[in-house]
């Protein structure tokens, strides 16, 4: 620690602390410009200009300056007031000053500064920058005469996207932020540039001119994509969603957030919501009223509940924990069915099964931030990126900024094999499990193992059937590099390993996850800091989906279960809360003919989705920003959601839909949903103690005590066949789930379903980038546009699952692999 | 017991032959001083409205009267696709013209603004734009 003074105030830091930390510390505001406390020091602007004792005769700046012992700051007198004030004068020289027209004002850190320091006047005079405006890509306007070269985008994108889409290009005046080739933007529209810049030289075009940044209400909330869980505020105005706002204070994550999260929030208002519930009559879906669809709804349950096994009822895990406990206390308590499960059965697996038999808990025994704080970073598939983009930075800034030794073992090649010293293991497709396997022989043979992890006995002997040189010949990996892997996740010091599960991803199932469990705890890597295993859970509530048990506990029906029940008619009413089978299940033909079989079909949603097309009855449903209640992320913080905006139209909360349905069919009444969380708090162990209040902006961890064990995993045989290329399905960058399709960001970048191939495959079947292909297996087949591209490894295809034209579930049929033919 | 109700007339009388003392209105039109602030009037420059959206105007408005929509043109430029001033709630005080920063919003002298129906009292941007 450092003792200083500033502005005579006594103020003891750290010793990497610079200047502008120390202030800050004391609560002394240092102007800045081109400072962001995420970002590497940089000084560019001279804004933050201070007097240090020591060092008279100069100014020096704040933000770059390390402290040191006894140093003595003023951080504001006359001189240092011109100094500022010319550094204000000279950018301002050459801006256009449009905050009439230009969003950020109000927002702009250059006219506040101007407000402040009284610049009403310039001494000197020039001519205007007269740059071109970048309006080619529909997300970020780009306008180099605002831009005041802080350099906060281009670094924000190299250091913490690991994207490099800008740079500063040509020298002195001229000096501008270039892309590559000074075109139009092309990138991965996450909107970190945006946020971080200091003016309105980049502005996010969904929202431009939509609103005053003043005039918009600030709601502090959690994202409802994926699991990461970022905390996000969503700036309202008459009673609608205009934008996502940023704060650079939220979260482990500091405002980051990803192209799903800040710019497709659209769907929350958007002109195809429901807006009243809808009930089937002769063949068509007409408009009614809640009581009359509640009244049908609770008729049809309470007939069903004299044969539950009859019954079965799937849900999103896009719901709130508060909403998932009362769907499970409906379905498995008051009508007694045990058929009740989310995301298709398979996609949760990884933890209610898989992390339950090895770590005996169904939550992972790390957390988001042990992934910059471990030495070795082992991420099953590449698509970790894709599926969970906020915990890619984390990757990012881990390997760039603390040396975290990145392995990936994957299908493909991606994003997070290009930072530095990363190695990518390509395999063939759904051996991950061989290979894990393998890893598991290596370490055993080579004496690594710790001799007291439980079930070693067992796992050895199933290991003994495992010979590396043939996995090495089934997963197209050497032995010696399988070797030399195992090896260094052995040697690590702590080690991670990171598991993105989802309805894309078949393959990624229990046995998957006690395979990577086998690994840390053979080498005794978890419960500890920046060691262990990460799963993360596709979606923002997967985790707790997880925790509450919202899957078949006895002899109940799973997800893919329940479809083949339906098509054989052994369930006859079926209740949907928020999921999509008809996009996301494998199988789309086989999961519309359960849909079309089964006699009744209740659907609450937002949209009138494939599925809610297909139903006897429509609930309108809301959003996460016209609710409240709570969400659990994959690191297992429990996050409160808070309600922005009123319920578009008639529609409802899943909370107030299963509440009075629970009632009116017996069961107890909750007047409103805290008191659900309050019951959570009692009955699940994880949850025990904590209450809504207590939860706060911040969120709570919650607790998990693992008691480890080795879980002997078969792999699954897999083999090639001949003629044919290996399909294996995931998740786009831009989408996430299938209701990104509708927000507006990701259908502006992403909008069509498309299929990956190799430049050699596409060379052998004569396909062009954006040609029109078919993709067919034996279970069906679709059409797509063809992307080619340099990430697949030959004879496999990759296919994002979210959209509904042109839905890969129309060939898959949840197996980790399909075989397909492709032809134009 | 008459007598003050004759003087009462007297006067009455009195004043039917001097001079009034009030503005015969309507016949007689008010001299309008150069600072009046009657109905706005929205400035035109180039064939369209200069107002830009900037939305000071609405954010300065005591009175919560006026409702600015921007649209972005052809040219991405940004312009008031709806600018509306809700009359019977405006308090003529001349705010949102010291607010605006590219001389949009003037005060004109016109002072007759009374209507039939409350519908009447909506200024639409049609009915704002300065009539040349
Ligand atoms: S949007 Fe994201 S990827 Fe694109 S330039 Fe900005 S920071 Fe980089
Ligand atoms: S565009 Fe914005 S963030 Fe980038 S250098 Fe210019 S002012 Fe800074
Ligand atoms: S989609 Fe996931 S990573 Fe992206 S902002 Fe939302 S929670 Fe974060
Ligand atoms: S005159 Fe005053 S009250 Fe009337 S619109 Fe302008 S600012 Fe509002
Ligand atoms: S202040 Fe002027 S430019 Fe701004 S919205 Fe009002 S009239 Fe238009
Ligand atoms: S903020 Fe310190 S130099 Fe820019």
């Amino acid at each position: 620690m450092v003792n200083l003074t500033v502005d005579n105030k006594q103020v003891t830091v750290p010793k990497d602390a610079t200047i502008y930390d120390a202030a800050k510390s004391a609560g002394i505001k240092i102007p800045i410009l081109c400072h962001d406390k995420k970002l590497h020091p940089f000084g560019g602007c001279r804004m933050c200009l201070v007097e240090v004792e020591q060092m008279k005769g100069r100014l020096i700046p704040a933000c770059t300056t390390p402290v040191t012992e006894g140093m003595i700051v003023r951080t504001s007198n006359d001189e240092i007031i011109k100094a500022r004030k010319l550094v204000l004068e000279l950018l301002l020289l050459k801006h256009p000053i449009d905050c009439p027209v230009c969003d950020a004002a109000g927002d702009c850190d250059l006219q506040n500064l101007t407000y402040e320091y009284k610049v009403n006047c310039n001494q000197f005079v020039d001519e205007k920058f007269n740059h071109e405006i970048d309006y080619v890509n529909p997300i970020i306007e780009r306008d180099m005469n605002r831009c005041i070269l802080c350099g906060k985008c281009a670094r924000i994108c190299d250091e913490i996207v690991s994207y490099g889409a800008y740079s500063v290009i040509n020298r002195g005046l001229e000096a501008k932020i270039g892309t590559e080739f000074d075109g139009p933007l092309n990138c991965e529209f996450c909107g970190s540039c945006v946020s971080v810049c200091p003016v309105g030289a980049l502005i996010s075009r969904p929202f431009k001119f939509q609103a005053r940044w003043w005039a918009l209400s600030k709601v502090k909330t959690v994202c409802s994509y994926c699991g990461t869980g970022c905390q996000l505020t969503l700036g309202c105005k008459d009673n609608k969603v205009l934008t996502t706002v940023y704060d650079e204070d939220q979260g482990f994550h500091n405002g980051q957030l990803c192209h799903r999260g800040r710019f497709a929030y659209q769907f929350v208002n958007s002109d195809k919501r429901l807006t009243t519930p809808l009930i089937r009559k002769n063949g068509k879906l007409v408009e009614s009223s809640w009581d009359e669809a509640l009244a049908l709804v609770t008729e049809r349950l309470a007939a069903a509940k004299a044969a539950p096994a009859s019954l079965a009822a799937l849900s999103t895990a896009h719901l709130t924990n508060e909403e998932l406990f009362l769907f499970e206390k409906l379905f498995r308590g008051t009508l007694g069915s045990d058929n009740i499960d989310h995301s298709a059965g398979f996609a949760h697996a990884a933890l209610t099964e898989g992390l339950k038999a090895s770590f005996g808990t169904v939550a992972s025994p790390s957390e988001i931030l042990d992934v910059q704080k471990t030495n070795l970073l082992l991420v099953i598939k590449t698509d970790a990126y894709e599926t969970h983009p906020v915990i890619g930075f984390e990757i990012n800034l881990g390997v760039k900024r603390k040396g975290v030794d990145l392995r990936i073992v994957s299908d493909k090649r991606g994003k997070l094999g290009k930072l530095p010293g990363a190695q990518t293991t390509v395999h063939t497709p759904g051996s991950e499990i061989l290979l894990l396997n393998a890893l598991a022989k290596v370490i055993v043979d080579a004496g690594l193992a710790d001799a007291a992890a439980p079930g070693l006995a067992e796992l050895k002997a199933a290991l003994a059937e495992v010979s590396v040189e043939k996995a090495a010949a089934a997963t197209g990996v050497s032995a010696d590099e399988i070797t030399k892997l195992a090896k260094d996740y052995a040697a690590a010091e702590k080690a991670l390993i990171l598991l993105p599960i989802g309805l894309g991803y078949p393959g990624h199932n229990a046995a998957l996850a006690q395979a990577c469990a086998n690994l840390a705890i053979l080498t005794g890597k978890y419960g500890k800091e920046g060691s262990g295993l990460l799963v993360m859970g596709e979606k923002n509530n997967s985790q707790g989906a997880a925790d509450l048990g919202i899957h078949p506990k006895g002899s109940g029906l799973n997800g893919s279960a329940i479809i083949d029940a339906c098509v054989s008619g052994q369930v006859k009413t079926l209740f949907v809360a928020g999921e999509n089978p008809v996009v996301s299940y494998p199988n789309r033909a086989k999961v519309e003919k359960a849909l079309d079989a089964v006699e009744f079909l209740v659907v609450a949603d937002l949209f009138l989705t494939e599925t809610a097309q297909l139903a006897d009855v429509v609930l309108p449903a809301v959003s996460f920003a016209e609710k409240s209640g709570t969400f659990t992320s994959v690191g297992r913080k429990v996050q409160q959601v808070k309600q922005a905006v009123k319920p578009v139209g008639l529609a409802k909360s899943d909370f107030d839909i299963l509440n009075t349905l629970n009632a009116s069919l017996g069961g107890q009444t909750y007047a409103n949903q805290n008191e659900l969380f309050a019951e959570i708090a009692a009955s699940v162990p994880a949850y025990a103690g904590l209450s809504q209040t207590a939860l706060g902006d911040e969120g709570k961890l919650l607790p998990v005590a693992p008691s480890a064990k080795l879980v002997p995993v078969a792999a699954p045989a897999s083999a090639p066949v001949a003629g044919k290329l290996a399909l294996v399905t995931g998740s786009a960058l831009y989408h996430s789930g299938t209701m990104s399709r509708f927000g507006e960001g990701p259908m502006l970048v992403c909008p069509n379903a498309y299929a990956e191939l190799s430049a050699a495959d596409a060379k052998v079947l004569k396909i062009e980038d954006g040609d029109a292909i078919t993709v067919k297996s034996e279970t069906g087949s679709v059409s797509v546009t063809a992307k080619v591209g340099y990430r697949m490894p030959q004879g496999v295809v990759f296919a994002p699952y979210h959209f509904g034209e042109g839905s890969i579930n129309a060939v898959t049929d949840g197996k980790p692999v399909t075989w397909v033919t492709v032809g134009k | 017991m008459i007598m003050p109700l004759l003087k009462g007339l007297q006067i009455t009388f009195s004043h039917m032959f001097k001079k009034p003392v009030t503005l015969q209105y309507p016949t007689e039109r008010p001299a309008i001083k150069p600072n009046f602030r009657g109905l706005h009037v929205l400035n035109v420059s180039h064939d369209r409205a200069k107002c830009v959206a900037c939305y000071l105007c609405p954010t300065v408005c005591p009175a919560k009267c006026i409702t600015v929509e921007a649209g972005e043109d052809a040219k991405h430029d940004k312009f008031a696709a709806k600018y509306e001033i809700d009359m019977l709630r405006c308090i003529f005080c001349g705010y949102c013209v010291e607010a605006c920063p590219v001389d949009a919003i003037r005060m004109s002298e016109t002072f007759e603004l009374a209507n039939y129906t409350r519908g009447d009292f909506t200024f639409t941007k049609e009915r704002l734009l300065e009539k040349k």
